[in-house]
């Protein structure tokens, strides 16, 4: 079965956290972040 | 800053800039991806889905916004990039257009720069998320630092010359301008939700429930692109700040990670610094409170920042403003000298708790004579307005 798979649209403050969250809790899960920009962020 | 390569890393994420995300697709699963550097175009699957897409700033449809020279600020790189014009090409008068917060910051920093800076603010007073009475200090201190202050006139465009930005007009005058920074606010980011039908609410931001679900299944929305709930006023509220952000996407991910979480909401607090003068507030303002309905009693003192006695004592204005017959604090304004601004937390979390103005008149607040009087200024606000509230004033 192919894994579970989370898309972030955004790669600031919010998309990043949740991302970071998501993954931290469910290791399996898949995550991929689109950003337009040249940056990402996050503050822990 | 955490780099695409430490995600990797460190925390197993894929995160790929210069990718720009151009169409959701709910009914198939995916989203539309756009790489700006290969300018090449591929569909990518989704079972759960986050739109993070912050706001961008507002920019009138006046002539010559698009003019060289011109900047809004809501990026890392857009900061980036209004360095470097400052270094490489050395402009020496600027003019910032709108007196909120990056206005106001931009301000600051161009002055810093030995810029002749010039504001242009529509109202009578800048920082309108403070009453004018306290947005005046902010105005006075501003002039103090040698901004030219241009109060109720209206931004009207901008003159061009062979591409660049020559001068800024307003409905009173003509202003010379080597550049241009535009801090008229931000509007959510929600154009690509909003297309794939995913449901906006006030001033178009993505609606969202408390554990951050958007009304389509599996989608999720955090940020400056998202709507927040003021605890104060029972609303809902679009207020593109960090604070909320980082708080709204923790939920978010603990909820995509298979937890329980939710975000109550949110009760308006900012702070900021122009040059010497820290600004702070939170809740309602008296403005906001009118248009509810409520009225209300005002608390308002001058006191100093440590013990008046105490070496760099310095000036502290408070603010509190408090709901007529109940009592409840409504909200609360700050603005002095280094160590005033951060006292407005306790404001802050007095509007979580639902206090009144006469349960904060007890508050063990910390004393010594480097940190306050006996009575902290922000006893004093609260004292005040209970005053005000029996009529013992």
């Amino acid at each position: 079965m192919a894994k579970e798979r989370l898309v972030v649209i955004g790669g600031d403050a919010a998309g990043m956290s949740a991302a970071a969250q998501a993954k931290r809790l469910k290791p399996d899960l898949e995550v991929v972040a689109f950003e337009k920009g040249p940056h990402t962020s996050y503050s822990a | 800053m955490v780099t695409p390569a430490a995600f990797r890393d460190d925390y197993g994420i894929d995160a790929r800039v210069l990718h720009e995300v151009v169409e959701i697709d709910l009914k198939s699963r995916r989203v539309l991806v756009r790489s700006l550097e290969e300018h090449k175009e591929w569909w990518e699957a989704f079972d759960h889905l986050m739109i993070a897409t912050g706001a961008v700033p507002i920019l009138p449809a006046v002539p010559g916004s698009d003019a060289r020279g011109v900047y809004g600020l809501h990026s890392l790189q857009s900061g980036i990039t209004v360095r470097n014009v400052v270094d490489t090409e050395k402009p020496k008068k600027a003019v910032v257009i709108g007196g909120g917060y990056i206005g106001l910051e931009m301000a600051e920093a161009l002055i810093m720069r030995d810029l002749d800076v010039s504001l242009v603010e529509q109202a009578s007073q800048v920082m309108n998320t403070l009453d004018p009475d306290m947005g005046a200090l902010v105005s006075d201190a501003l002039m103090h630092v040698g901004v030219e202050l241009f109060r109720e006139e209206t931004y009207k465009g901008i003159e061009v010359s062979d591409g660049r930005v020559k001068a800024v007009v307003t409905n009173h005058r003509t202003i010379p301008a080597d550049i241009v920074i535009l801090g008229l606010g931000v509007r959510p980011n929600t154009e690509l939700a909003g297309r794939a039908g995913i449901s906006l609410g006030v001033r178009d931001a993505i609606k969202v429930n408390d554990r951050m679900q958007t009304a389509s299944p599996g989608v999720w929305a955090a940020g400056d692109c998202a709507e927040s709930f003021h605890l104060v006023s029972r609303r809902h509220v679009h207020i593109a700040l960090g604070t909320i952000a980082n708080k709204q996407g923790r939920v978010a991910g603990i909820n995509l990670g298979g937890r329980y979480a939710t975000f109550p909401g949110v009760v308006g607090t900012a702070v900021s610094k122009i040059c010497a003068i820290e600004v702070a507030r939170t809740g309602l303002q008296e403005r906001e409170i009118t248009s509810l309905g409520l009225e209300y009693v005002v608390g308002r003192i001058e006191s100093t920042t440590r013990a008046s006695y105490y070496p760099h004592a310095g000036e502290i204005t408070v603010k509190a403003l408090a709901e007529k017959g109940s009592g409840k604090l409504l909200g609360a304004q700050i603005v002095g000298v280094e160590g005033a601004a951060k006292r407005i937390d306790i404001f802050a979390t007095a509007l979580h708790a639902g206090f009144t103005v006469e349960d904060m008149i007890n508050l063990d607040l910390s004393y010594a004579p480097p940190y306050s009087g006996v009575w902290d200024p922000v006893h004093l606000a609260v004292r005040r307005a209970a005053a005000a509230l029996t009529g013992r004033l």
